[in-house]
């Protein structure tokens, strides 16, 4: 060590700089208020082998993830200088449809020497309900799929492919400027990437990239030695796949031995009709998400993460889905619930460091339709945070974004000038958190009446079952979905499609967060 | 007999003062220790050591700030739109940290218990949907009574559209004694959030500040006495009374504007401002304007009133290094601060950077602080040592490590304001300012391909020579959210009541007209996006924010219709800069008045010192050297080049 203890340290910021200064500039350039104003994207810079040099702090769920839509654009396509790769196919390297991933091989004279990549949420990407996130039962219905392909090729932007994507949305204006603004932070990042080459050498960048790469994992194998060894065991589950009402069971059993871990997900319930399964790659990021929290906070984020630890997902189930099931709803609910029988499993190996279970959905709402008063179509999408779980020693914050997802929400002034809806009551839910020593967060509640005939897609999730308590700890209340006609409230399912009426208010309540540790009797 | 002219800047240790007299043209400056029981005291005593009457005091207040940050404003109520009551609570319902189970947002600065709503809604048309009911007021008064409130905040959900529901309200409250921020008066523009956390944050601090003022004000009843605001420029005590949100980062604002002047002077206007202190690091970018963001955060809350556009960093003189369980040098983010304040000043253990500079050589113990504090050298040795074992390094490459990395971080912060925002270092000089900076300042300037550096004399009160040099500088806006095809005709007659407030404003300052600007912008965006571009208010205001698009973003969309979202009209009220005067060129050529031995990173060499305030213009120094001023310490490296022009300024050519 010596020498490269403070060399390491001065790598880490030169290459933590560049996502960061793409994610800027992703965020100023787009055009969409998805990723504008929500920032709904990631960022993160590869080496030769698609392993994940570092990545900015944005969206979780995107971040396991990116690796493979890496590793896939290396197996798939022949890969030349100026060419940009563009996927958002589950099942060859993407999550969900509606996230668009562009690669760009970064190369050093003729050798490939590492990627660009981001990652963004477009608010459409056809199929058959607007927002591109249906109750579907096969892939094909949530919208256009785009294998591992080049968008630019030698620097040129390759017509017939980016045509075809946007005769294929519902709002292409919309679309070309999200991609322009990706492109450009794809040509950022490469020319940083470049610039770091010109002035280090690729063999000193090589040399200290896996040095940090090593690092990371050399703590994370500091956290699984500090920990008991021993076979962790958990499960929960969804509330339904939006198709059958039947529960859907996430099984768990982390096994520490030493300083590694298995983590396997043997006995989860078979993949559903409906569009709740992940793949592989949203469980890769929930595990990487879950090891990563348990780290300091300013440890490289990268692939070394996940080197001590084997995760066993069988294919064909919730969590390691296969073509052509729907997965809409894997990326941003099952992700939720993976992301929860992980902590469930650990809190028994780390009682100190695991809260409870926050509101295990990101609560999916679209809304589409035709606005008269503007003569156009419009889909609107939003997340509603919830409560967050308890922390040992901390009560849980309330309405707040939790786990796998951070997006803002889309200012209530905002949305008015926008849509053709208005937000008539948006508070925090009291009494919703679990009670205990120390109190899960509570839910929130949004109301929003219509203007004009619209559907509403809703995917969203603990409508039945409830965020867990630790430690003696309450769990949290469940979620409701209401819809209020000429004051007359009637429940809706967690997930599923209703047309709405003129009048019509849709009232999401969000699930609140379990408590911690036994309520001490006043 | 023209009078004085006083630039007053409370900070954490001391009270700047720089005062210029007309009749001779001269400035002097002095600091007394600040009085932080009351901020007042020091400012006081400085004011009648210089003497005089009918003076032009301007001052940089940290009592907003403070009452802030340490959460002493006054109790304060809300009062909203029924059913958003929680708007201050849940926030944009992020998360201030991805990777933290255990991370918390502020708590705000109004609890459930003391947030009210009343039926009342206006739409974004400006409609009334449900008038308000004066009677649903009423009977929350015995409430506020009961409650010991006594500022209120009223925010109600598009009242930038249709004010007279919170005019209504604030009336009744005002008549009821209470202090009243009211959101059409703070900040009338969209985003109910940001918009009520900046209503909520001014009734906070303003009857804080209110009651400081008036013990200032009858103290110093032949002055005329202005404050600096956080944009830039300074504002009336009367209305620093009512909207002191708009002073909570004077001090900074005022670095800034004092970095311009003194750039201007030395015919410098592409600036990169550095100001690395003991415990944080403010960075700005100058391109001949000062900008202004309204994407500012105090303690975590979002503020969206204009303020300079400085990128502040949690790393300076004070940070602490440790080694990682990993293996890893770390610098901060966990700083000494002033107590203990570093090893070296030898109340704390814990090794700073400060100390890893004295052990290179590169500060002189007996003269640190103008000798002031001396530093303990074995001390600061001592504490680097268990560091340096665990790297099994010996203690001046440990110290060699400490000042790399936190180089890094401060290149980092340099990049932020520069390259992230498509700027090319390439093009600035980097004015550096503040004690701690002058030493990385040439590494820094290196690092980033910056070819000069600019330290000015005044560089230890800058922020107060800035203060001194203010206009006055007010803000105005409304959000409108027009149609860009709406005639320039119609949009001028959006803007004239906002243009009749500022210039009836200016008036009231006792400016003439030739004195007074105001300055027509407006906010667009393609229909559909989020983000505003300001673009000035002109007949061809479309075409130029095309062009805007495109070299901010690469691309416009010239056949995609546009949005009027906010108008801005910025008035300003020049008062006059004085002259900073020439200095005597030198006599005797300039002498190092010892060398040292200085570890550098290719080894220890004998290094010339030079006393700066013996340096005279036309002096030069070329590196290694270092010079030593009574409040920073200037490193320069093998084939930097430092040379003193005619103002006193140290100009720093850095070899790359």
């Amino acid at each position: 060590m010596t020498a490269d203890s403070i060399e390491l340290e001065i790598f880490k910021h030169l290459f933590a700089a560049i996502p960061e200064e793409m994610g800027v500039l992703l965020k100023r350039s787009a055009y969409s208020p998805n990723i504008k104003e929500r920032r709904d994207y990631s960022c993160a810079i590869f080496d030769a082998a698609g392993q994940m040099i570092a990545q900015a702090a944005h969206i979780p769920v995107h971040l396991g993830a990116m690796p493979l839509s890496v590793q896939q654009a290396l197996a798939e396509v022949d890969l030349q200088p100026g060419d940009v790769v563009i996927l958002n196919d589950p099942y060859r390297g993407g999550t969900h449809l509606p996230d668009i991933t562009l690669i760009s091989p970064v190369f050093i004279g003729d050798a490939l020497f590492g990627f660009a990549a981001n990652r963004a949420h477009h608010a459409d990407v056809g199929g058959m309900a607007p927002g591109s996130m249906p109750i579907a039962r096969e892939l094909v219905q949530e919208g256009l799929i785009i294998p591992p392909v080049k968008l630019m090729s030698g620097g040129q932007i390759q017509q017939g492919i980016w045509d075809i994507i946007l005769a294929n949305v519902r709002t292409p204006v919309e679309r070309a400027g999200d991609l322009h603004a990706q492109l450009a932070a794809n040509r950022r990042g490469v020319s940083r990437m470049e610039e770091l080459a010109a002035r280090y050498g690729v063999p000193t960048l090589n040399h200290h990239s896996a040095a940090l790469l090593d690092y990371t994992e050399r703590l994370t194998r500091a956290l699984l030695q500090d920990r008991p060894d021993g076979r962790y065991e958990f499960e929960d589950q969804l509330d339904d796949d939006g198709i059958s009402p039947d529960p859907l069971h996430i099984r768990v059993a982390i096994t520490i031995s030493g300083d590694s871990a298995s983590v396997d997900f043997t006995g989860t319930a078979p993949q559903a009709q409906g569009s709740v399964n992940a793949v592989y790659a949203i469980t890769l990021s929930a595990v990487y998400y879950v090891f990563r929290s348990l780290l300091s906070l300013d440890v490289p984020n990268n692939s070394g993460c996940l080197r001590p630890i084997q995760i066993i997902a069988p294919e064909g189930t919730l969590v390691n889905a296969r073509r052509p099931a729907p997965v809409a709803g894997g990326n941003v609910e099952t992700s939720q619930r993976i992301t929860d029988v992980l902590l469930g499993a650990l809190a028994q190996a780390a009682p100190d460091r695991i809260p409870a279970a926050s509101q295990g959905t990101m609560n999916n709402i679209l809304i589409g339709g035709w606005d008269p008063g503007r003569n156009a179509p419009f889909t609107y999408y939003e997340t509603l945070a919830g409560g967050m779980g308890a922390r040992p020693g901390l009560r849980g914050e309330s309405a707040i974004h939790t786990h796998m997802t951070n997006t803002l929400n889309t200012p209530v002034e905002a949305l008015e000038f926008a849509y053709p809806f208005e937000v008539v009551r948006y508070e925090i839910r009291r009494g919703t958190g679990g009670a205990g020593q120390f109190p899960g967060g509570e839910g929130l509640q949004r109301d929003l009446r219509l203007n004009v005939l619209a559907t509403a897609s809703l995917l969203t999730d603990r409508r039945i079952s409830r965020p867990y308590g630790l430690a003696g700890g309450e769990p949290g209340a469940p979620g409701q979905n209401i819809l209020i006609r000429e004051g007359i409230e009637s429940p809706l399912p967690a997930k599923g499609s209703v047309d709405l009426q003129p009048d019509d208010i849709l009232s999401i309540r969000t699930p609140g967060g379990g408590g911690w540790g036994s309520k001490v009797p006043e | 007999m023209p009078s004085l002219r006083i630039g007053v800047d409370t900070g954490g240790t001391f009270t700047d003062f720089v005062v210029f007299d007309p009749a001779t043209g001269e400035f002097s400056t002095f600091k007394l220790p600040s009085t932080p029981h009351d901020p007042a005291e020091a400012i006081l005593a400085g004011l009648s050591r210089i003497g005089g009457t009918g003076r032009a005091i301007i001052h940089g207040s940290t009592v907003a700030t403070n009452a802030l940050l340490e959460r002493k404003g006054a109790k304060t109520a809300l009062i909203t739109t029924a059913g958003f009551t929680d708007v201050l609570e849940i926030g944009r319902q992020n998360r201030p940290s991805l990777y933290d189970f255990f991370t918390s947002r502020p708590t705000p600065l109004v609890p459930a218990a003391l947030r009210f709503g009343l039926h009342e809604r206006v739409s974004h048309t400006g409609d009334i949907h449900t008038p308000l009911d004066l009677a649903e007021l009423d009977a929350l008064l015995p409430h506020f009574s009961a409650s010991a409130i006594e500022s209120i905040a009223v925010c109600f959900l598009f009242s930038f559209t249709h004010p007279d529901h919170e005019q209504l309200v604030a009336e009744r409250l005002r008549a009821a004694g209470y202090f009243v921020s009211v959101s059409h008066e703070i900040l009338p523009e969209f985003r109910e959030y940001e918009r009520t956390s900046a209503t909520v944050i001014n009734a906070a601090v303003s009857p804080v500040m209110g009651r400081y003022l008036a013990h200032l004000e009858s103290a110093l009843p032949q002055d005329n006495l202005q404050i600096m605001g956080s944009n830039g420029g300074s504002i009336s005590p009367a209305e620093a009374r009512v909207q002191a949100a708009r002073c909570i980062l004077s001090g900074p604002a005022g670095g800034a504007v004092g970095a311009q002047a003194v750039g201007r002077a030395a015919g410098v206007d592409q600036l990169i401002t550095f100001d690395m202190g003991g415990t944080s690091t403010d960075v700005s970018l100058i391109d001949g304007t000062l900008h202004t963001t309204h994407e500012a955060e105090i303690g975590g809350l979002p503020i969206r009133i204009p303020v300079i556009d400085i990128h502040t960093i949690g790393a300076g003189g004070g940070s602490i290094a440790t080694v990682d369980p990993g293996g890893v040098l770390r610098v901060g983010p966990h700083s000494a601060g002033a107590d203990p304040g570093p090893a070296c000043y030898g109340r704390g253990d814990q090794p700073t950077v400060t100390d890893a500079n004295l052990v290179l050589g590169r500060l002189l113990p007996d003269r640190f602080l103008d000798g002031q504090m001396p530093l303990d050298a074995t001390r600061a040795r001592a504490a680097l040592q268990p560091l340096a074992e665990q790297l099994d390094l010996s203690v001046e490459a440990t110290a060699l490590g400490i000042i790399r990395i936190a180089n890094a971080h401060m290149t980092r912060a340099l990049q932020v304001i520069s390259v992230e925002r498509g700027r090319d270092p390439r093009q600035f000089t980097l004015l550096s300012f503040g004690g701690a900076g002058s030493l990385h300042a040439t590494d820094l300037a290196r690092a980033l391909a910056i070819p000069r550096i600019l330290i000015p004399p005044q560089a230890a009160t800058l922020s107060a020579l800035g203060m001194l040099m203010a206009d006055i500088v007010r803000d105005y806006s409304r959000t409108v959210m027009l149609p860009g095809a709406t005639p320039f005709a119609e949009l001028k007659t959006h803007f004239s009541p906002l243009l009749s407030t500022a210039a009836q404003n200016l008036t009231s300052y006792g400016l003439n007209s030739s004195q007074q600007s105001l300055h027509a912008t407006l906010d667009l965006r393609y229909r559909g996006q989020s983000y505003e571009l300001n673009i000035p208010f002109t007949p061809d205001f479309l075409s130029a924010f095309h062009l805007a698009h495109q070299s901010e973003f690469g691309y416009a969309n010239t056949t995609a219709e546009l949005e009027v979202v906010n108008l801005r009209v910025r008035a300003i009220g020049a008062v006059a800069s004085p002259a900073f005067p020439r200095l005597e060129p030198y006599t005797q050529a300039a002498q190092p008045f010892a060398h040292h031995p200085v570890c550098f990173e290719n080894g220890v060499i004998a290094t010339p010192f030079y006393e700066g305030a013996a340096l005279a213009p036309g002096h030069a120094v070329s590196g290694p050297a270092i010079i030593i001023k009574p409040d920073t310490t200037i490193l320069l490296n093998r084939g930097d080049f430092a040379a003193v022009d005619s103002l006193g300024n140290l100009m720093i050519e850095v070899t790359p």
